[in-house]
């Protein structure tokens, strides 16, 4: 087989009982986190995928194989899927041990294979003999954690799903499954999909990001990606990209590649908002009413005071010293009272108080403008 | 002591709960996992017998079983066999008194297992046959032999429907129940007191028992 018939696809369109829709792919090898805020419709998509939800339209294949057509009547029941599901707060069997827990997804092995098989797969995920004999009630978060991981790998999947699989355990026990997580997906060459509301976890994690709001898949790529050229404001908003502004779009500029964006202030009525310099693609039309974004990576603290296009006078109107880095707040005084946010780390972060002016540089190659209808 | 009420109070109490326990294990499970529009009237159905007296319910058995209603004369035209006045009559009446007393606690005990662990169970390879004897059976099992328990113990006790359906056929229908009743008709107060007593004992240690286990069962979870 192929890498590329390994891969998961998904295709879902429905409107009851909840609204879903929108299309997936993961190759193997490969971790897509689904994010959004709860309600999104990430738990759905996964229980489409996991064979527990029959959506009304779509479609689902992997490894070649169709799991879901649902305009060929094909439907296949999760046993029939070869899933590893991880839930969210594990589901494991309270009446059995670990052992006998992971011992289920391997039934059609006679009973001596079954338990030396489940065995395997609890040391493999470091759990000691002991901990496996024991009922998950007695065992910690983080261990139940690694036997709902032991009983999905013993499943064989084609596809392992993680629910929310961090969400309940403590920082200490995270990081130990954030290892495994790494060593899992160079040893198995499957599609992985991770659901979390957690986007740093997500950017940590994840090769490919899918954010989902109300139901659909809004925008999928890598991280790098959506955060630099999110597809809309919500995109925006639900990756976390804290410094977006409305604008104007006045055209191209007179060097190629390059257009004009009129900054128009929030609230600032009448204000005529600074000219910025960006990247043009060439689709909007002159006129065009636009929400535009930047990136942490694009705002640069100047040393003298500001003087070029794309650099402005501001007021540091909060700063939150946190451990290694600091939260700071700066308003433009020049954009009707604008404010951008900006985490910084390292000596620079000193000099910032409450009240210091400072001078900022946008990195017009950063800028990412966006339609304002969402499109 | 009247030996052979009590004998035969013991098999129709066995008999009820061999006929109701797949039954009611079905019902109770059905009702805990599936919502529908309709599902208040039939949950109202089953705990009818709980809440009518019991003279009720006799009447309507005898109505609707006897030699005159169709289902009785039917049942004796094609089979030869009579619904009242006997232990089988005895044995439906009993079936139909304990729906409640068996139905509920299973329900209930189905519905306290997690629904994500029928859903590991599915993803984990498991048919619904499966699922049932190696994950929900189990975890319901002190709600389950609850049930089992109260059942048997009440239909060792059930006086009102009994007397309707069956008469006091000694043998035939008269339980332990009437038998009591009878001695104190009789003015035997020794007798119906040797009895009453036994019956007093056997349910308070019965479930009195039951509830132990329940508790000790969930504990070791």
């Amino acid at each position: 087989m192929s890498n590329a018939d390994a891969a998961l696809t998904v295709d879902v369109e429905q409107t009851h009982p909840m609204p879903l829709a929108g299309s997936l792919r993961c190759e193997p090898g490969e971790l897509l986190a689904l994010v959004g805020p709860s309600g999104a419709g990430k738990t759905s998509m996964m229980r489409v995928l996991a064979g527990l939800m029959r959506p009304e339209r779509g479609h689902v294949s992997v490894g070649g194989e169709v799991w879901c057509d649902t305009a060929r009547g094909v439907f296949l029941p999760p046993q029939r899927r070869h899933v590893g599901l991880v839930f969210q707060n594990y589901a494991l069997m309270p009446h059995l041990s670990a052992l006998h827990n992971v011992a289920l997804s391997l039934l059609h092995l006679p009973r001596l294979g079954r338990l030396a098989q489940a065995r395997h797969w609890l040391d493999h995920v470091g759990l000691t003999p002991d901990q496996q004999d024991r009922r998950p009630a007695t065992l910690s978060g983080g261990q139940q954690q690694r036997v709902a991981v032991a009983r999905a790998l013993a499943r064989e999947p084609k596809l392992l799903l993680l629910d929310e699989p961090f969400s309940a355990v403590d920082q200490m026990s995270r990081q130990g499954l954030y290892r495994l997580l790494a060593d899992l997906r160079r040893e198995l060459s499957i599609p992985i999909v991770l659901v979390t509301h957690d986007l740093n976890e997500a950017r940590m994690l994840a090769d490919r990001l899918a954010v989902m709001d109300a139901g659909e898949v809004l925008q999928q790529g890598h991280p790098a990606q959506i955060h630099r050229a999110p597809r809309n404001a919500r995109v925006a908003d639900l990756v976390g990209i804290h410094n977006r502004f409305h604008g104007q779009w006045l055209g191209p500029a007179e060097q190629p590649g390059w257009g004009l964006l009129r900054w128009v202030a929030e609230g600032g009525d009448g204000i005529e908002g600074p000219l910025l310099r960006v990247r043009d693609k060439g689709k909007l039309p002159v006129g065009q009413a636009v929400n535009w974004v930047i990136p942490g990576d694009g705002i640069r603290l100047l040393t003298q005071a500001p003087q070029g296009p794309g650099e402005f006078r501001a007021t540091v109107t909060e700063a939150r010293h946190l451990g290694e880095i600091t939260l700071a707040t700066l308003t433009l005084t020049e954009v009707g009272g604008a404010k951008l946010l900006l985490t910084l780390s390292g000596p620079q972060r000193q000099e910032l108080g409450m009240g210091v002016r400072v001078g900022v540089r946008l990195d017009a190659n950063l800028v990412h403008v966006m339609p304002l209808r969402p499109s | 002591m009247d030996w052979q009420a009590l004998i035969l109070s013991l098999e129709l109490a066995a008999a009820t709960l061999l006929v109701l326990l797949p039954v009611g294990l079905w019902l109770g499970r059905w009702l805990a996992y599936t919502g529908f529009a309709g599902k208040s009237w039939i949950e109202a159905m089953v705990v009818l017998p709980l809440v009518l007296p019991p003279t009720v319910l006799g009447y309507y058995l005898l109505v609707s079983l006897g030699g005159a209603s169709p289902v009785g004369r039917w049942m004796a035209d094609t089979f030869g066999v009579r619904l009242t006045f006997n232990f089988l009559g005895l044995l439906i009446a009993s079936i139909v008194f304990n729906i409640p007393f068996l139905v509920q606690p299973v329900q209930r005990a189905f519905e306290a297992i997690p629904r994500n662990l029928g859903e590991a169970a599915a993803v984990s390879g498991l048919s619904v046959w499966q699922t049932f004897w190696r994950i929900e059976l189990p975890l319901a099992w002190p709600g389950v032999l609850s049930a089992m328990v109260l059942t048997f113990v009440h239909t060792l006790g059930e006086f009102g429907v009994v007397l309707m359906i069956g008469g006091s056929i000694p043998g035939e229908t008269k339980t332990i129940a009437i038998s009591i009743y009878d001695r104190v008709q009789s003015f035997d107060f020794t007798g119906a007191h040797q009895m009453a007593l036994l019956l007093l004992v056997f349910s308070l240690v019965a479930v009195g028992a039951s509830f132990f286990a329940s508790a000790r069962l969930a504990v070791r979870r």
